[in-house]
């Protein structure tokens, strides 16, 4: 979970805030973090990313009447459109492969690379540790980028069942990294 | 707990992943507004997707091929 100041619940919670001002708030207080995770989903493209920054704080601003005020679920909100945007781009890409190389993925520096190394190999390993159903459909949903009805299809099962082994499926993952220490 | 308010607390998991067909999407965005008991979910669940795009990330560079193959082991 992002750490947020404390002195940002006000400014965010205030009915007076405005919209500008909150796009402005929005940027400075999570467009670093934001960046960083959305590399991570990215493959580490930061023109892609930044873009994908970009169109999240847009929506933001376009949702600024509904967005909830308290940070940490701005932030579980930025994240998942984020990671919406990201979805969509992968699959454009994907469907016209090789149109946009990252520039140099090698050019940009991978910050603590050996954590990351270590980091992969701990979420790997929990994985092959759930159930064959839980990770199946982790695996067809986010791993694939494919939404619940496109897995449902694939795996030939109704989409309440896909739901539901995910409910279930990534709490029994939260649990294993926890214990190992790599979740909070 | 109702079985349609059961399913709604279910799609926090999909939601935080970002795998909700857009129907879906929009009415949990709604239901979220009023129930606390997602948004504590949400917040612990935040950390997740990032967690697992490191697996991503993995195999993207890894030898043993492309994500569209359809039997990659994990």
């Amino acid at each position: 979970m992002l750490p947020v100041p404390r002195h940002l619940d006000s400014r965010f919670e205030s009915a007076e805030t405005d919209d500008d001002v909150l796009v402005e708030v929005l940027y400075q207080e999570f467009g670093p973090s934001l960046l960083r995770h959305v590399r991570k989903a990215t493959g580490n493209d930061l023109q892609w990313a930044e873009d994908v920054v970009q169109e999240t704080i847009l929506r933001a601003w376009r949702n600024a009447g509904r967005l909830h005020r308290e940070p940490g679920l701005l932030w579980a909100w930025l994240l998942t459109v984020a990671r919406r945007i990201v979805i969509d781009g992968r699959r454009k890409r994907g469907a016209r492969p090789q149109e946009v190389e990252p520039a140099d993925a090698d050019a940009v520096s991978v910050p603590d690379a050996s954590e990351q190394a270590l980091e992969t190999m701990i979420v790997t390993d929990a994985l092959r540790d759930l159930s064959e159903e839980h990770r199946e459909v982790i695996e067809h949903t986010y791993l694939r980028d494919r939404t619940i009805s496109e897995a449902a299809e694939i795996l030939g099962i109704p989409p309440g069942t896909v739901k539901s082994r995910l409910y279930y499926g990534i709490r029994a993952l939260r649990r294993i990294l926890k214990e190992r220490g790599v979740a909070s | 707990m109702s079985p349609s308010s059961r399913g709604a607390h279910e799609d926090v998991t999909a939601y935080a992943l970002g795998v909700l067909d857009e129907e879906d999407h929009q009415a949990f965005e709604s239901h979220l507004m009023s129930c606390e008991e997602c948004q504590a979910e949400l917040r612990e669940l935040s950390e997740v997707p990032g967690l697992l795009d490191a697996v991503r990330r993995d195999r993207s560079t890894s030898l043993t091929g492309p994500l569209d193959d359809d039997r990659t082991p994990l």
